[in-house]
């Protein structure tokens, strides 16, 4: 472990981004980007679409490689220009759960099935284990009653909280959320941001990345107003929702807020 | 049509025989060939370039070889001597691998990425993906034409009968020889083998509904 690894992995930060840059060949989707997430905080990212927020979230799980930079998470450090050991990415990745626009769940398994598979073959427990924890979260997430139901029998707002019990049956220190609710229709991302809520409150680490502007103002700790693969400005979400330093956040602003 | 029937009658026991023969053949083929087919089909996606390319070399030979010349190559061809059965099972195998390896492959290509995404997310190796999220749904996308390509080869069985194997068609073209009723007995052949091949793609249907209930 080098000097910076010790000294990152003092930090109390859930989540450290080190000048995290995304290149698509000329193309550059994130400008070495730095963020700070403590435990226990939520976190909203916001801004216009192909501003890069979807990127910077699947950078920090690695679902996407950064091309420079490093990444923190929980204290295991992941630099973009060494080659990333598959010890490494299975470390971080346990860590971080997330949960995505389309949910994703595997059409093929009833939903209890979605939850115990992957604890099974990540934290190898056993099944009996396995299932009274997915038990326990489908519950929480109100849907004990679709155990054994597969996800094209459940609407998209039950389809999206089986996928957060899946992610949080691997105990994760941290939780991802792209665009969580952008593919249900209002009524039904209520559920979903209620379940999501109930998570911020029981001090949950979550970043999330949402067009759900009331989420952003009156549940995250910490905003993040993203455009053209930057951050164009970042603090507390009342005082950016009421008095927006950067012009570029009072256009995205006023363009989403007199919508509603 | 009497005629036909009197051939049946007095011939059954040599016919069923070799349509015994045919199936045991065609078992033989699919129980080596399709999981060589899987098997090629997942080398072809992997990121080792050899596997790759040794993987799409062994496809295009065993595609580009005609069935029968794969026969002859395996019964006569090679310096070790087999019995015609398993040569012909070796053979036909390797014909099925190849063009099932592509059935497969655009089945298993078939799986949204957004799946396998949210597979490596979870912290799932990628065997693990492969086995448990990729494979089963592969599989069953592509289910509808390995049945129907298993069909054919249940055909292609009767290629056998020129490394004299006493499958179906060589039991009908052999009883012909003697009585000179050819025409009375490749209709036997036909309609038995045509009724091996209904009664499957009829199975074929039945599974299909089966597997997408869930859907």
């Amino acid at each position: 472990m080098s000097l910076a690894d010790a000294a990152a992995s003092k930090t109390t930060s859930a989540i450290r981004l080190d000048g995290v840059e995304k290149r698509f060949g000329d193309h550059l989707v994130l400008k070495r980007i730095s963020l700070e997430v403590q435990p226990g905080q939520v976190v909203a990212l916001i801004g216009p679409s192909g501003a890069g927020k979807s990127t910077l979230l699947r950078c920090i799980n690695l679902l996407e490689r950064p091309t420079a930079g490093t990444i923190t998470v929980d204290g295991v450090t992941v630099h973009a220009d060494h080659e990333i050991k598959e010890r490494d990415l299975a470390a971080l990745r346990s860590r971080v759960g997330m949960v995505f626009q389309s949910f994703n769940l595997f059409p093929h398994m009833t939903a209890l099935r979605n939850i115990t598979l992957p604890q099974q073959r990540v934290l190898g427990r056993s099944k009996a284990e396995a299932e009274a924890r997915a038990r326990a979260l489908l519950s929480r997430v109100g849907l004990a009653d679709k155990a054994d139901q597969y996800p094209a029998r459940c609407s998209g707002g039950q389809q999206q909280r089986i996928a957060i019990a899946r992610a949080l049956a691997l105990d994760p220190k941290v939780m991802l959320f792209d665009e969580p609710t952008s593919a249900l229709d209002p009524e039904v991302g209520l559920e979903v941001l209620k379940v999501m809520r109930e998570l911020a409150d029981e001090g949950m680490t979550m970043a999330v990345v949402t067009h759900e502007m009331q989420f952003a103002r009156d549940v995250s700790d910490h905003l993040v107003v993203m455009g053209d693969g930057d951050i164009i400005e970042e603090g507390d979400p009342h005082q950016i929702f009421a008095d927006p330093q950067q012009a570029r956040t009072r256009q995205f602003l006023r363009a989403v807020l007199d919508r509603e | 049509m009497t005629g036909i029937w009197q051939d049946f009658v007095t011939h059954q026991g040599q016919l069923i025989d070799g349509l015994i023969v045919s199936l045991q053949l065609a078992g033989l083929t699919l129980l080596f060939g399709l999981p060589g087919g899987l098997i090629l089909a997942i080398a072809g996606t992997s990121r080792t370039r050899l596997t790759r390319y040794v993987a799409i070399a062994l496809t295009e030979i065993g595609r580009g070889t005609p069935a029968l010349v794969m026969l002859q190559l395996v019964y006569n061809g090679i310096p070790v001597t087999l019995s015609g059965l398993l040569s012909a099972g070796i053979a036909l195998a390797l014909t099925t691998a190849a063009y099932t390896s592509e059935i497969m492959r655009g089945g298993l290509q078939a799986v949204p990425e957004g799946e396998i995404e949210a597979a490596s997310a979870l912290g799932m190796s990628r065997w693990d993906t492969l086995r448990d999220v990729v494979i089963p749904q592969g599989l069953r996308i592509a289910l509808p034409s390995l049945m129907s390509f298993s069909v054919i080869m249940f055909q292609a069985t009767s290629l056998a009968f020129t490394i004299a194997v006493p499958e179906l068609m060589s039991q009908a073209k052999s009883i012909a020889n003697s009585n000179f009723h050819y025409f009375n007995l490749f209709i036997i052949a036909a309609v038995m083998y045509a009724a091996i091949t209904i009664s499957a793609s009829a199975f074929t249907d039945r599974v299909e509904r089966r597997l997408s209930r869930h859907v």
